[in-house]
Formats: structure tokens, sequence, C-alpha cells
């Protein structure tokens, strides 16, 4: 993946994160990946368009996204859920939406376009994501809450 | 990619979870040669189908195999190579039929009476057939059992072979025949390696051989293969190099100094830890290896840089590190073809070396002067210009996975092959064989040589170049 992508992703991801849960935020060690990788059991999935293509996936485990989802509405002075109702998906797509349109938003100052396609949320037991014919980059994240993985798969348009 | 540097970034390379995980590389690929083949625990990861074959089992991977047949007629064509036994008509399809023993250059059999038994398999999208001696049965084994076979410990390149499984009280050998006739089939190279010397027909294999020993000797050393087997054992174990047909060259030569050197300390040849292995694989870096070339090695590459029809042209750096080599690269290909689009696509699996290669800087004495004008001053130190660093996309990027890299026509990629696993560096350089345009040109390590394979014709010896044919 182009190098200059990399960094506003995990820049916006600690960021955002930094800022909705307040609390610390430890990246892990970036690496990359190819192969077909399982889903921890539920992803917030948003899609790039334009000079290139690709998608970025937050996944992370399903009691994970309940905590992390709680903490951002006690943020708010809201209600926590004890279960991933529609309430939290919405909660966790909002997080996917602000960490990519961060990002994006620090790449088109840089001089890169493309637009982002509303999250959409996959979750699940035993899930495996594969796309053939991108390498994904993977910017670990820990949080309290759990830890979040952000995959990011960005290929340039022939 | 950086010599020095890269006995840090090769373990990461080699086995970091920075890559894929172990689970899928397989602790026991390299060099381990006393991980021992355990039984079969009942669980079944593969399953072959084994065969026989001048004594020894060997084994296919069961999906590559569509059938197990009785040859009642082949049909000979004249004119083919030794190895195709004929055509054999397979229910109104004509398939190829190939005889092992030929291609794996093991000794003939009197040939058995017809029927033959033989095994049709799928090649990629087609159909071929193979003469065994005797189809065996079909076994089920776990990974575990499998351990690949020392690269040198065969009587011949371990291309085919995908590594060795214990089953029962039996070893099989497993063999990827894909591998075998892609190669042989690939390119029409035949007339070429015959011009080599290599009669026409044997597999790899033979080649492998010569270069490994037969060459050596006539040379006039006396690298003894004791030798070279524990000198690649040591070099694989503390320095990630591995040795192959692609570096067993350099190795050999080497090893004869090597030697002198440790006879002269009277110390054994073998090495004994990570300070030897450095030491014995100090020589092997190329000439400018992670800086700007000189304009000598610029000279020599602007020489092998082949004619290009069309507007743009492209080239791939895997390996690049700080992207040094990237930059110098992209300034001669600006040089070399003025009116066309240069796009140089380098990249790295070493976060932080790759990271900074977009806004790298240097002292002004370290910029040779051919590159002076492609620069700016920034403070007292020099980074280059917008417009050459709009030739290079530099990505993250592991060489092992799938990549964008369009058809380039110029590849470099110097002292990568090596640092990779025997089974890693095939697959590299299939993949550089697919990038490259034909008449296209890849330029490895000054080290490295591919003359053992026919996909590859050299342009320079000097700076290790080859065209694609």
């Amino acid at each position: 993946m182009r190098v200059e992508y990399i960094n506003p992703f995990v820049e916006s991801a600690y960021n955002i994160l930094k800022e909705m849960l307040k609390c610390d935020v430890k990246r892990g060690e970036l690496y990359l990946k190819s192969t077909a990788m399982p889903v921890l059991g539920v992803a917030a999935i948003v899609g790039l368009a334009g000079d290139v293509e690709g998608r970025v996936l937050f996944d992370m485990k399903r009691d994970t996204a309940i905590r992390v989802a709680s903490a951002m509405l006690e943020a708010m002075e809201m209600e926590p859920i004890t279960t991933l109702n529609d309430m939290g998906r919405a909660t966790i797509n909002e997080l996917a939406n602000m960490i990519t349109g961060q990002a994006v938003t620090k790449l088109h100052e840089l001089g890169f376009k493309f637009d982002l396609t509303p999250p959409a949320l996959l979750s699940g037991e035993n899930m495996e994501i594969s796309d053939t014919g991108v390498e994904a980059l993977i910017v670990p994240m820990e949080v309290p809450q759990g830890r979040i993985e952000i995959n990011v798969a960005i290929r340039e348009r022939a | 990619m950086n010599w020095n540097n890269a006995r840090e970034e090769k373990p990461r390379l080699a086995d970091g979870p920075t890559l894929v995980g172990p689970e899928s590389r397989g602790s026991g690929v390299g060099f381990e040669r006393d991980a021992g083949i355990r039984e079969g625990v009942g669980r079944t990861d593969i399953t072959m189908v084994t065969f026989s074959l001048a004594g020894t089992d060997y084994g296919v991977d069961v999906m590559k195999v569509k059938e197990a047949v009785r040859f009642e007629k082949l049909t000979c064509v004249p004119n083919t190579q030794p190895f195709v036994a004929g055509v054999y008509n397979l229910r109104g399809q004509i398939v190829s039929v190939i005889d092992l023993r030929a291609l794996l250059n093991l000794p003939q059999a009197g040939r058995q009476e017809t029927p033959i038994d033989g095994l049709i398999l799928h090649l990629d999208d087609s159909l071929i057939g193979v003469i065994v001696d005797r189809v065996d049965r079909v076994i089920g084994i776990p990974a575990e059992a499998i351990q690949p076979q020392h690269p040198i410990s065969v009587n011949g390149s371990t291309a085919h072979i995908s590594g060795l499984a214990g089953y029962e009280d039996r070893v099989y050998v497993m063999l990827d025949l894909e591998h075998v006739f892609r190669r042989d089939g690939e390119g029409g190279g035949r007339e070429g390696r015959t011009d080599r010397g290599v009669p026409a027909g044997q597999p790899l294999a033979a080649a492998d051989v010569a270069a490994a020993t037969g060459a050596v000797g006539k040379e006039g050393t006396d690298v003894t293969d004791e030798d070279l087997r524990s000198v690649a054992d040591g070099l694989a174990l503390f320095n990630k190099l591995h040795v192959t047909p692609v570096n067993r060259q350099w190795v050999c030569q080497r090893l004869e100094e090597w030697r002198r050197l440790r006879g002269e300390a009277q110390t054994a040849v073998q090495l004994a830890d990570e300070r030897d292995a450095a030491d014995f694989a100090a020589t092997f870096g190329s000439a400018c290896s992670g800086r700007l070339w000189d304009r000598t090695y610029g000279e020599a590459v602007r020489n092998v840089m082949p004619t290009v029809e069309g507007a743009v042209v492209n080239a791939w750096n895997p390996g690049c590190g700080r992207g040094l080599e990237a930059y110098s690269l992209a300034v001669l290909m600006s040089e070399q073809y003025p009116d066309k689009r240069v796009k140089v696509w380098a990249g790295d699996n070493d976060l932080l070396a790759i990271s900074s290669a977009p806004s790298v800087s240097l002292a002004a004495d370290a910029v040779p002067a051919y590159v002076q004008s492609h620069t700016v001053e920034t403070g007292s130190e020099l980074t280059f210009s917008g417009t050459l660093k709009a030739m290079i996309l530099f990505e993250y990027h592991d060489i092992l996975h799938q990549s964008d890299v369009p058809q380039s026509h110029i590849c470099v990629c110097r002292d990568l092959l090596s640092i990779l696993k025997p089974d890693d560096q095939q697959k590299v350089l299939s993949k550089l064989h697919e990038t490259i345009v034909t008449g296209g040109v890849l330029i490895v390590g000054e080290n490295e040589r591919l003359d053992h394979d026919v996909r590859w014709e050299m342009v320079s010896d000097r700076i290790a170049a080859y065209r694609k044919i």
C-alpha cells in the first residue's frame, strides 16, 4: 500500500478513539496481510472510491463492540447498551465513519481525491473476509474496552 | 536492499508476525534438518496419490490428479522432446504423455509392455499424462508429517519437490508437477537451453547439479558437498541467506576463499555463530547497495535498459529500503527515455525504511553529480525534486503478497531473492517473470545468477542483468 496512505489512517484512528473513548489508546505493530482472514465478530466496513479503490474494515469482538459503543454513548450522556442493538450498531458505524472520514480528509489535503461509501456493519460468528488481489495493512489499536483492528486495503486505479 | 541492514530486516521477512502467521508458513520450512518426520496422527491435511518410480515412492496432491489410467496405446509424435512419450486418446481428448523417469533424470527402465500405469493430471487449465512404474494408493497425512527437503541434499533441483512426507514406515517425495511442467512448457525456451549446454529434455535439476558440483569442480576447486551443506545451513540459520541455484556460484567461490581464511586462522570451516555467518556473507552485497548509485553503476544500468515502444516506461524495485536506489533508477530512466513518462513502483516490507523514502534527505556530498539537478536544497541538506518524487510510488508491500504493480520494462531486485526461502524464491521469480514484459530487463544482485533459469537470458554479467525471453 502506498506509504502516504498509512499515516492518515493511523493518526485518525488514534485521535478519534482517544477523543471518543476518553482513554489511553495504544497502537500495536503495523503489519501486512493478503490472505483470507477471520473476522473477530463485528466488522464495520467503509468503501473508498476515486483515484484509488479499496475499503477500510474495523474489526473487533462482539463484547468489545458493546463496551466501545457504551463508552461512546455514556460520553454523550446516553444510556449504555448491554446487547448489540440498533443503537450499538449505529454507534460502531459512526465510529468507523468518523475515523475513515478524518483519514480521507487528511488525504485530500495531500492531494489524493476519493469518496466514502456509507458504512455497513457485519456481525456473526466464524466469519472470514477475503478480498483477493489486495494486500491489507493491519493497524491494531488497544483500548481499555478491548482490541480494535483497522484493516486498510487500498490500491491505485489502473 | 541495504545489505548492512538486511540482518535486522531479515528475521522479520522470514518469520516475524508481520508477514503471515506461522500456521500458514510451516515452522519446518528452511534448513531444520533435525526437525524429524513425525508419524501421522490420524489427522488429514493433505491427501496424496502415491506412486513408485525407480524404487522411490512419490506423492502428488490428489487435487491435481484427474484419474489413474493404464495407457493402452501411446501414439509417438516425431521430433518431440525425449521426455515426451507420446500422446494418448483419453475418451476422445488428446493428452500429451510425459515419461517421468526421463523428465526427472532417473535411470530408464526397460520399458514394460503395454498397458502402462499412469496418471492424468490437471495442469493449470489442461490435462497431461505421466507414466509411472506403479500407481500405489491414496494416503492422507497431517501437515506436520511433511518436511521440506534439504535443497542440496537431493540429487537435483529442489524446484519440483515440494517436500518429504513420512507415512507409516515410508518416505514419500512430494512432487510439484505443475512447477516442473510450467517451466518446461514455457516460452519455447528449449533451444535456448540446448545452447547453454544442458541437453534439451533434462529437467533443470541437471543444470543445478552441474552448477553445484561438476562446474565448480572443473574450475579447480575442492569444495565438498559436506562443507557446502554445513555453510548453507549456517547461512540460513544465522543470516537468513538461503543457498539455491540463484546464489550457489557465489557461495561456492566464497567457500573456497573462506576455507583459506579459516585455514590461516586455524578455525573450522563451519559457521558457528552469527558473526561467522555475517563475515562469510560480508562480500555478498551488491555495489552501491542501499544508496544512490554512482555514475559508473548507473551507466551500466542505462546500458541494459530495453527499447520501449509506448509512451510510458514502468519499472519495479521491490526491496527498495529507504528508496535511494529507486531514486537513482528514476533519474537514469528519465535520462534514457527523455520523451516518455517514467513510473517507478518501489516497495519494501520494512515499515520504518519505506516510510522515510518519500521524504528522504541527504548531505550534498552524498549525492552524485548526475542526480544533483533532480534535487532541491532544504536547509543544509538536499531533498529530491517534486518532479522526481512524482515518478516514484513508494509502497509498504510484502513481495510474497499480491501486488498491483503494472507490467514493467525494468525491474531491479538486488540481493532480495537470496534472503527468501527457497520456495519463496521460486514464487518471487515467477512473479517477476509475470510482471516484466517480454524483452524487459531484470537486474538481480551482483552475486546472484539466473543462468539456470531458461526464462531469462543474460545481458550483462557485471551487473547481473537478464532479459525476459
